[in-house]
């Protein structure tokens, strides 16, 4: 089944910003308070998004990568100030052990991240908002969009008939592989080039190449996108702001960055919470209303 | 006034000598449904294709086109854009992006017309095609009547004044080109657009046209309403054109009688009725196939694209034997052309056996099942061609087969004399018309020397004379003890050719027997011929009998 999430439903724009936002910071935000921020927002709005479930299964694939960078780090970086042991005379430190562990925080938060923006962000979407920038580049995405999977099922109709005339070779050799391999992608491209005017007649019948192309989109920014958008924006300056004044910066090494737990500190790194916590709250009031709505009937 | 008037028109292809189109002329009133038919090459596309200069092939043209009294030639880009709409054959060629609704809003965009009023002209479009269920779907999820539908509909949305459709159904399957000419037939009532259609499969829209053009060999033949051009057919006897005509027409054309054309199967049987009181009203029955020899057995096989995925065949089991053509019938999604991969080997079965020749098929080295014994004529002959010259496609058959040279001339000689082939060999494959391309497909998969050749969907987008040529080689091949299995949709071809008739329904055959007692069991999934003749003739199904028992009364 597929659920219609509440955000799915905002302009394009106010989706984008958010993302690229959200990414952006657990790039550059290495500071551990604000990485488990974002770890812990991305894996909710995941959950929220795709269910409990298939949360798990994410994370059952997200965390050998999680431990493998983690692990990583302090095997081949031996900077730090403080050695733990020592394998084969390598020190060990504490500061590449945490460094690592942040490092794997990033990476997989950003995996996460990703993960609900290809939900979110179809790529219809992704047009709209490039459709009035880059009006061609738009229209070229959208026909190789529709290309690819014209693509791939003539490639099966091609090897399903080049099978059955006993010319493609799925077992044996690499190079007989390679050999039928070549010879189905020649067809394909024949095939592509020959099928490729019909659609380029199809266009020109349509007056493709009249001066003065127009972008359409079926998305329409109303009140409730500007709004959303008015608040992201606002918390995003808030964490420039934050990050311009040292609030959000770290170092591992040489030692590690003692803490602090200033009210400032703590309003910034609440305002960073609030920007990537925000999908998943706009989730939540959407799933109360639908229940309360539900009550009512 | 005329809408469209084509005078004196001639239209040569560079480096040819004969003309493509021979000194045409035409007019066309505004509002006319206009059906334009003729065998393969004749010039249809070359002649339509005139009136949308933007697409019109390249080579030397004499004489004028005006549309609305102004030359073609003086029409502004933008206009010709927006109020000549063309369809084309190919449903999924003509899309182009991957939305159905950026693909309404294309001619729209490409036209400069603002959001506001695309949003508007787009709603209306989708709520009148019935699009609204699929607007936000994409085009690769839509199945093939959709795609044509929606092909229609992004030109409708540009408002176009005159509609030229280039076999826009021979792609289709039968309920899905029902359903789209009869969209054609609601726009053309409802909004008084002019329709300029070209058409192989001309049994449902034959009757609602207002004029037909005939169309040979670049010349106008007959330019008529659908009654006059059945009757002066009659005297123009044995043109091969008439293989492609409604069945009503065909019998009225062999038979002296002294009234009206009918034209549709209501008025074909009250026609029959009002001249034919028979006593002999029965076809002696066909004698029964040689079933002592099987040559592939199916039994009790399921099968199912994926483990979540439900069952596609359920329990089929078949039997074909040596020298036999055997069709299988169905509608679209029942598991016909799965039926055909299980036994080409192409998908193997969760459950049951496929056996050939005795054997089971998975047994088979992959040499062994595709040479010299199973082959398959895909739907789409393209897939098999590799090289640029048809000529060469046999060399690299004659290479894995390892004939030697004498014997390979010998063996593409005498294949190419039986399909009547000879003529294209030095041409590019994509050159050729698609019974062309299928005349080639099938000599190249002859040379593999097969006793099986299975069929996915033969006559799809043929005309009605290569359909005869088709059958005629099948027929041929029948002889030299080949079994051919074939997949369709097309009953009359299937009556016509083959020895015994399936009729495959959710996964699993529900009934099989000789082509005269399936399709006279049937009362509604049977030819045209015989429901028109059915109250008189009692086992008549194909219009070649009806003709016979007519002129027997």
């Amino acid at each position: 089944m597929i659920r219609i999430s509440a955000l799915e439903s905002y302009h394009p724009i106010v989706l984008f910003v958010f993302f690229a936002s959200c990414i952006l910071f657990t790039m550059f935000f290495m500071h551990p308070v604000y990485l488990a921020i974002s770890l812990i927002s991305s894996t909710l709005l995941l959950g929220k998004l795709v269910g409990l479930r298939k949360l798990f299964k994410t994370l059952l694939y997200i965390l050998p990568i999680f431990i493998l960078i983690a692990i990583s780090n302090p095997i081949f970086s031996h900077k730090g100030v403080t050695p733990l042991f020592y394998i084969n005379y390598n020190p060990i430190t504490l500061e590449s052990i945490l460094y690592g562990i942040a490092m794997a925080t990033m990476i997989v938060s950003i995996m996460l991240w990703f993960r609900c923006y290809n939900l979110v962000m179809t790529s219809d979407k992704f047009i709209c908002l490039f459709g009035n920038i880059i009006p061609t580049l738009a229209l070229i995405i959208s026909i190789t969009l529709r290309l690819i999977p014209k693509l791939k099922d003539q490639i099966k109709q091609i090897s399903n008939s080049q099978r059955t005339l006993g010319m493609y070779i799925d077992t044996g050799s690499i190079l007989e592989r390679i050999r039928s391999g070549i010879r189905i992608l020649s067809i394909l491209i024949t095939w592509a080039l020959e099928n490729g005017i019909d659609t380029a007649d199809s266009m020109k019948a349509r007056g493709y190449g009249l001066k003065g192309r127009t972008t359409f989109s079926i998305f329409k920014f109303d009140k409730r996108d500007g709004i959303i958008l008015g608040i992201i924006l606002l918390l995003v300056s808030i964490n420039i702001l934050g990050e311009v004044y040292g609030y959000s910066s770290f170092y591992y090494y040489p030692y590690v960055k003692n803490m602090d737990f200033s009210v400032m500190t703590i309003t910034f790194n609440l305002s960073y919470f609030l920007l990537l916590i925000f999908p998943t709250i706009i989730e939540i009031k959407e799933d109360l209303k639908w229940r309360s709505l539900i009550s009512k009937i | 006034m005329a809408i469209i008037d084509i005078k004196n028109l001639s239209f040569s292809y560079p480096a040819q000598e004969s003309k493509a189109i021979d000194n045409i002329s035409l007019s066309i009133e505004k509002g006319e449904f206009i059906l334009i038919c003729g065998e393969t090459g004749c010039g249809k596309s070359t002649l339509i294709r005139q009136l949308k200069p933007q697409i019109a092939p390249y080579g030397a043209r004499h004489g004028e086109i005006y549309y609305n009294n102004i030359p073609l030639k003086a029409l502004d880009d933008k206009k010709n854009a927006s109020e000549i709409g063309y369809v084309m054959q190919n449903p999924d060629n003509q899309i182009v992006t991957d939305k159905v609704w950026h693909e309404l809003a294309f001619g729209l965009e490409n036209l400069a017309i603002k959001t506001p009023v695309i949003r508007r002209r787009v709603a209306e479009m989708a709520s009148f095609f019935g699009i609204e269920g699929w607007f936000r779907k994409d085009v690769q999820d839509l199945s093939g009547g959709q795609k044509q539908l929606l092909n229609l509909a992004s030109i409708m949305v540009m408002n176009p004044k005159v509609l030229i459709l280039d076999e826009p159904t021979s792609q289709l399957d039968p309920i899905a080109a029902t359903d789209f000419i009869n969209t054609l037939y609601k726009i053309n009532k409802e909004l008084a657009l002019t329709i300029i259609l070209v058409e192989h499969r001309l049994e449902e829209v034959y009757p609602i046209a207002d004029k037909v053009l005939v169309l040979d060999k670049g010349r106008k033949l007959i330019y008529d309403t659908p009654e006059k051009v059945g009757e002066s057919l009659r005297s123009a006897k044995n043109h091969n054109i008439i293989y492609g005509f409604p069945t009503p027409i065909r019998i009225y054309n062999e038979c002296n009688t002294k009234d009206k054309c009918p034209l549709t199967i209501r008025e074909g049987s009250i026609w029959l009725s009002n001249n034919f009181k028979s006593n002999i009203n029965k076809i002696n029955s066909y004698k029964k196939p040689d079933n002592s020899n099987i040559v592939l057995e199916l039994k009790d096989v399921w099968f199912r694209y994926g483990r979540e995925l439900p069952d596609v065949l359920r329990g089929v089991s078949l039997q074909a034997y040596k020298g036999e053509i055997f069709s299988i019938l169905g509608g679209n999604g029942s598991g016909k052309t799965t039926t055909l991969n299980v036994i080409s080997g192409i998908s193997s079965p969760y459950r049951g056996k496929v056996l050939l020749h005795g054997k089971k098929i998975s047994d088979y080295k992959k040499k062994e099942l595709y040479h010299n014994n199973i082959a398959v004529l895909p739907q789409n002959p393209q897939t098999l061609f590799v090289k640029n010259k048809v000529e060469k496609e046999f060399d690299e058959i004659i290479k894995v087969m390892k004939l030697n040279n004498d014997a390979a001339n010998k063996k593409i000689n005498n294949i190419a004399e039986r399909l009547y082939i000879k003529h294209l060999f030095q041409k590019h494959p994509y050159d050729l018309s698609g019974g062309e391309q299928q005349k080639v497909a099938l000599a190249k998969i002859l040379l593999l020397n097969p006793k099986i050749i299975l069929f996915d969907e033969p006559t799809k987008g043929l005309d009605g004379y290569s359909k005869k040529v088709l059958g005629e080689i099948m027929k041929e091949l029948k002889k030299s003890h080949v079994t051919i299995i074939m997949v369709s949709h097309d009953i009359e071809f299937s009556a016509e050719y083959s020895d015994r008739c399936a009729l495959f329904f959710d996964g699993n055959i529900v009934s099989e027997d000789d082509p005269i007692s399936f399709f006279s069991g049937n009362s509604f999934y049977t030819t045209a011929a015989n429901r028109m003749s059915r109250h008189i003739f009692k086992n008549a199904i194909t219009s070649k009998d009806v003709i016979h028992l007519c002129q027997q009364s």
